[in-house]
């Protein structure tokens, strides 16, 4: 059985660890059945609201300048390995942002699926009917 | 009788909430439930052994090797987010585990709670 | 859903005002149990005009130099015994905001 864990990320990037950790740990969700029995399996979802959003921005420097892998590397590895990525639409709207200031997908590094700009009505039902739900 | 597992991120020294953490599992073990506790980030410094104990600063080892000595309470670090702070095996306290981040999601995925902490 | 949010700090979560539950359950941990005890200008915080249940670590009130009969009557007081009975029975998701 495949349980579905929702990640939401509602925090602010880089002054705290939390949102990379978010990220991080969402990408490990591949990995976790070799704690599990077989035929079991968990598939993430990361959801970004509020300020979380802010994590989503392209063009993040952060590898050159700190040397730390940046917020929007973690994403696009994050669609390469097919996860689902879903950014709050009403949040994005309120900072002045849309699609084309995201990440919206990594084709230069061969991903398939693409950022998901969605109503937070959609995320609360991730929320919802997700097996667990871990917020950050 | 259930599981809990609980994930925290926050540091061991400045905020409680390690404690925090660390007194609900105490609560969770006393009432018979098993609980699963997760490290990461900053919270890796918890596992850290010969910490001093001073009255200013939090101390949680002593309460930690008697959660551990119940059998019904399993303490994991995570193992990047710790050598990344230079704790290596050999720095660790007796009776932690260490593995990597996938540890934390399946514990989660048989839990019948899950509190999670993400940090500051 | 039934869902129980952690309020760990004296200001209020905007997310609150977004999430949707069937039952939903705040509970004031660490300087979240100033919400439940302190009026600014003669105004119990906002946060309890909400429609949920609310509860109050008792240790975290006593920690910050409050008796339980400070507590805003909507506040349940429990202990950490107690908050583990409310993760365990009356509740299927936490988060921690």
């Amino acid at each position: 059985m495949i349980k579905r864990y929702a990640f939401v990320v509602n925090k602010l990037p880089y002054k705290a660890e939390t949102t990379r950790l978010a990220l991080t740990h969402a990408i490990a969700s591949q990995t976790a059945e070799i704690h599990l029995e077989d035929g079991q399996g968990v598939e993430p979802v990361i959801a970004f609201i509020g300020e979380g959003v802010l994590n989503c921005l392209k063009n993040q420097k952060a590898l050159d300048i700190y040397g730390v892998t940046s917020q929007e590397m973690h994403l696009k590895n994050a669609l390469l390995l097919d996860l689902k990525v879903l950014v709050c639409k009403e949040d994005l709207e309120r900072f002045g942002l849309s699609q084309d200031d995201i990440v919206m997908d990594a084709e230069e590094l061969g991903a398939e699926v693409t950022t998901q700009v969605v109503p937070f009505d959609d995320i609360m039902k991730e929320i919802e009917t997700a097996d667990q739900v871990l917020y950050f | 009788m259930g599981k809990l597992t609980i994930g925290c991120f926050s540091s061991l020294v400045g905020s409680l909430t390690l404690d925090f953490a660390v007194k609900l599992a105490e609560a969770a073990i006393k009432k018979g439930h098993e609980v699963d506790f997760w490290l990461s980030g900053n919270a890796t410094m918890l596992a850290k052994k010969n910490q001093s104990k001073f009255r200013d600063y939090s101390h949680l080892a002593e309460t930690i090797k008697e959660l551990l000595g119940t059998g019904r309470f399993q303490i994991t670090m995570c193992e990047a987010c710790g050598k990344a702070r230079g704790i290596q095996e050999e720095d660790v306290m007796e009776g932690f585990q260490i593995y990597s981040m996938d540890w934390y999601l399946a514990s989660i995925y048989n839990a019948d709670r899950l509190v999670h902490i993400g940090g500051e | 859903m039934k869902l129980a949010v952690f309020v760990h700090e004296y200001r209020e979560p905007e997310v609150l005002d977004r999430l949707k539950a069937e039952k939903l359950g705040i509970i004031l941990v660490q300087n979240g149990v100033y919400h439940a005890t302190v009026k600014k200008d003669g105004q119990p915080s906002p946060i309890l005009s909400r429609n949920a249940e609310f509860y109050a670590l008792s240790e975290d009130l006593a920690t910050r130099g409050f008796s339980d009969d400070k507590v805003d009557p909507k506040v349940k007081v429990l202990n950490y015994d107690g908050l583990v009975d409310l993760i365990f029975n009356d509740y299927e998701k936490i988060l921690w905001l």
